[in-house]
């Protein structure tokens, strides 16, 4: 008899990781559910709340086993309080004291879903990684290559958090659920009775909730906050508008709240860390066609004037840009002006619907 | 071994269940009568709870009514831990009471101290060596005329050392002091005369000892002060309010008449146990059997697997049909290592790469052999793993 091939599963407790247990399981792999259990809001408050929406909180972990105890799959949770709080949520509050608007799950998912459960994955003796992403692995018929490409449910394509992804690990990852649209896959779930099938998807970020991000800074670091307050300019010529309590309270292309009142609606369409001046101007200056990105990794070779489509932020349907390599990274010239580009995001980086990399917006 | 493999080698973490008392436990069930009540119905489960008691009063040598039963091992000491401190900072007024434990008691017993340690009492902790070994010249510098009350595990659930308790009564006695005796993991290992052990307070927990969960036995030796956590009705005799979990104390009762002969139970543990520690030794380089020079609970073994995560390591035996422990089972899905083992002079990274195996009554040659072949295969598919990365 031959060995099944066993599959290590990195299960949220939502929707998407449930059924992908299921389809796993219903393709003959030996499936290991694993939870990492980041960020609980359980110690010290008693809440019943659907976990935010989240991937994170202590509720989901609880949804995450009954899910594999309903399907009969061993699970474990792994504490990675530690490395979150390392790799994920401190850099998140540096880049807001920086001015920036970070986007953290990148960070989560290069160091906690992938780094370490590529680890956990050998550890276990499983052959493959698989997660509830929307994101599908082709291999190319020429090459025999893997990559990774865009989901089936365009809406739903989460290849925007995949781009600093070892191109190695590529080979042994799995998406089930990539080829998915949402709403089958939701009442597919209902179909199997997954005690998650109607859960409420995630939004926002995960350890934030419902409280805003200028408050989550402030908790996590009081003091530094304290010293964010500065002028609110009008741009370009400079003229002070009014005072701001602190640059972390502002992003990029924000409209609403910004406290002041001028003819034409004002938008923040820059942030200067050093001086912490928050500049506003009028709907023209928030389109910028010109894009430094730092940091790159890349899952495939790109050709230096070569023509990619870029997405600049998770929900960004993807805009042509020409891509030109500097000494640090590459310069972006973007076809069309691409409306309020923030630091803290990233551009990512695709040829046709193939994930090509992606770096930091500078 | 097929797919369906299942040895349990956690026993420290719960038994199962008798397989006589599971069978009785249907009968036992239909006594569902309150047994408070007045009327026909109550006099049932009330029978079966005093029968219980008189079994726990003759397995432990000691009077029925110096019983009270709880729902659990927990609830025991934590009861005879605040009733000395409620007497002595309630009741006294008596604010220079102090009183004595050590680092390597269970989270029931450590997290009471600490509790009432944050009131102001003045709380001493005596450390236990690397080996297992009590450090009886801190107890006796920290022991004086204001101690009220010492609690002392019989038994290490992590390790299984066993500690000294009779010297610890003996001195205790000196001052007055009230010795409690957390007696949980040695139920149904060791025999346990708690009138010869000389102990004010003993506590015990049903499902340690092959029996069903929700029950547990404080022993309060007749004159010693006692305060119910919960009040309420005149339940045992108004020392702990709460209708009795009829079936769960009924059952711990049948379980204790179920022991029969410890001495033929401990031998066969125990060497089984030696054997597999032999085993391990030979097969597995660069681990060590922790406290193995102490006096030990037959069936416990407590073992570091240099430059392994014990986390992992359960993982793998689990997916191999294997039930082993890391830590204590309630240490489960956090990533602080044992602070027990931390106390005992181990660093971070040695207790986290412990595994405790705990024998039953019914263990086999057979499973043991399994578990050691398994082991050995996966600590070095890790080990090798560990290389290839840092290589």
């Amino acid at each position: 008899m031959s060995e099944k091939k066993r599959v290590l599963l990195a299960m949220s407790g939502g929707v998407d990781s449930s059924v992908a247990a299921a389809i796993l399981q219903e393709q003959g792999y030996d499936v290991v559910g694993v939870t990492m259990q980041v960020w609980d809001y359980s110690k010290t408050e008693c809440s019943i709340e659907e976990g935010n929406g989240t991937c994170c909180s202590s509720i989901d972990v609880d949804d995450a086993r009954s899910v594999a105890d309903h399907l009969g799959i061993p699970f474990y949770v792994i504490n990675c309080e530690n490395e979150f709080k390392q790799n994920v949520i401190d850099p998140f509050v540096q880049s807001y004291l920086k001015g920036e608007t970070p986007i953290p799950c990148v960070n989560c998912n290069t160091y906690l879903k992938f780094d370490y459960l590529i680890d956990k994955m050998k550890e276990l003796d499983c052959d493959y990684l698989a997660t509830g992403h929307y994101a599908q692995i082709k291999e190319s018929p020429l090459t025999g290559r893997k990559s990774i490409v865009t989901s089936s449910d365009d809406w739903k394509d989460q290849t925007y958090f995949l781009f600093t992804l070892d191109p190695s690990i590529v080979e042994k990852l799995m998406f089930p659920v990539g080829d998915w649209k949402k709403p089958e896959l939701r009442a597919y779930a209902e179909k199997l009775g997954l005690p998650v099938a109607k859960k409420k998807d995630s939004t926002g970020i995960c350890f934030v909730g419902k409280n805003d991000y200028s408050k989550f800074v402030e908790k996590m670091a009081p003091e530094e906050t304290k010293t964010l307050s500065g002028d609110l300019r009008l741009y370009p010529g400079g003229e002070v508008l009014a005072q701001h309590a602190g640059t972390h309270k502002y992003t990029y292309g924000q409209r609403k709240g910004l406290g002041v009142s001028w003819s034409e609606p004002l938008y923040v369409i820059k942030i200067e860390s050093d001086t912490n001046t928050v500049w506003l101007g009028t709907e023209e200056h928030l389109y910028s066609s010109e894009v430094k990105v730092k940091n790159l990794n890349l899952l495939d070779d790109i050709q230096d004037g070569e023509s990619l489509r870029v997405k600049i932020r998770f929900q960004h349907r993807g805009s042509d840009a020409v891509v030109k390599k500097t000494e640090d990274g590459v310069t972006l010239n973007f076809v069309e002006g691409q409306r309020s580009v923030t630091p803290g995001q990233a551009a990512v980086f695709y040829r046709s619907n193939q994930l090509v990399g992606g770096g930091w917006i500078q | 071994m097929s797919s369906k493999t299942s040895i349990y080698l956690d026993h420290n973490a719960t038994t199962p269940v008798h397989k006589e008392l599971s069978v009785q436990v249907n009968e036992l069930a239909l006594h569902w009568g309150n047994p408070s009540s007045v009327h026909n119905h109550g006099r049932g489960p009330k029978q079966l709870i005093r029968k219980a008691r008189q079994a726990l009063a003759k397995f432990f040598n000691i009077h029925p009514l110096e019983i009270i039963f709880t729902s659990g091992g927990s609830e025991a000491n934590n009861t005879a831990i605040f009733s000395v401190f409620d007497n002595e900072w309630l009741k006294n007024k008596n604010y220079e009471a102090e009183f004595i434990t050590t680092t390597v008691e269970h989270p029931s017993v450590s997290k009471a101290f600490d509790l009432i340690e944050s009131y102001g009492a003045t709380v001493h902790r005596v450390p236990v060596n690397y080996d297992g070994v009590f450090d009886i010249d801190f107890y006796k510098s920290v022991l004086n005329k204001n101690t009220k009350l010492v609690s002392v595990m019989y038994a290490n659930n992590e390790t299984g050392a066993i500690l000294p308790i009779k010297q610890v009564v003996g001195l205790a006695k000196e001052v007055n002091a009230l010795v409690h005796c957390d007696g949980v993991q040695a139920l149904g290992k060791v025999n346990l005369d708690l009138k010869s052990l000389d102990v004010d307070y003993c506590s015990f927990s049903a499902h340690k000892v092959y029996s069903l969960k929700g029950a547990g036995a404080l022993y309060v030796k007749t004159g010693t002060p006692l305060n119910s956590l919960i009040v309420g009705g005149a339940q045992e005799r108004s020392r702990r309010a709460g209708t009795e979990n009829t079936l769960a104390i009924a059952s711990f009762g049948q379980a204790l008449d179920l022991v029969g002969d410890i001495k033929t139970k401990y031998d066969h543990q125990e060497n089984l146990r030696n054997k597999m520690e032999t085993q391990i030794e030979k097969n597995i380089p660069n681990c060590k059997v922790l406290s193995k020079s102490a006096q030990r609970l037959p069936n416990t073994s407590n073992i570091i697997f240099d430059n392994i995560d014990g986390e992992s390591l359960l993982m793998n035996l689990d997916l191999k049909g294997i039930s082993v422990s890391t830590g204590a089972a309630c240490s489960s899905g956090s990533s602080e290592p044992s602070p027990v083992l931390i106390s005992m002079g181990l660093t971070r990274y040695q207790a986290q790469s412990s595994l405790r195996v705990s024998l039953g009554w019914e263990t086999t040659d057979a499973e043991i052999k399994y578990f050691v072949e398994t082991l050995t295969e996966i600590v070095s598919r890790l080990r090798r793993l560990k290389q290839e990365s840092a290589g």
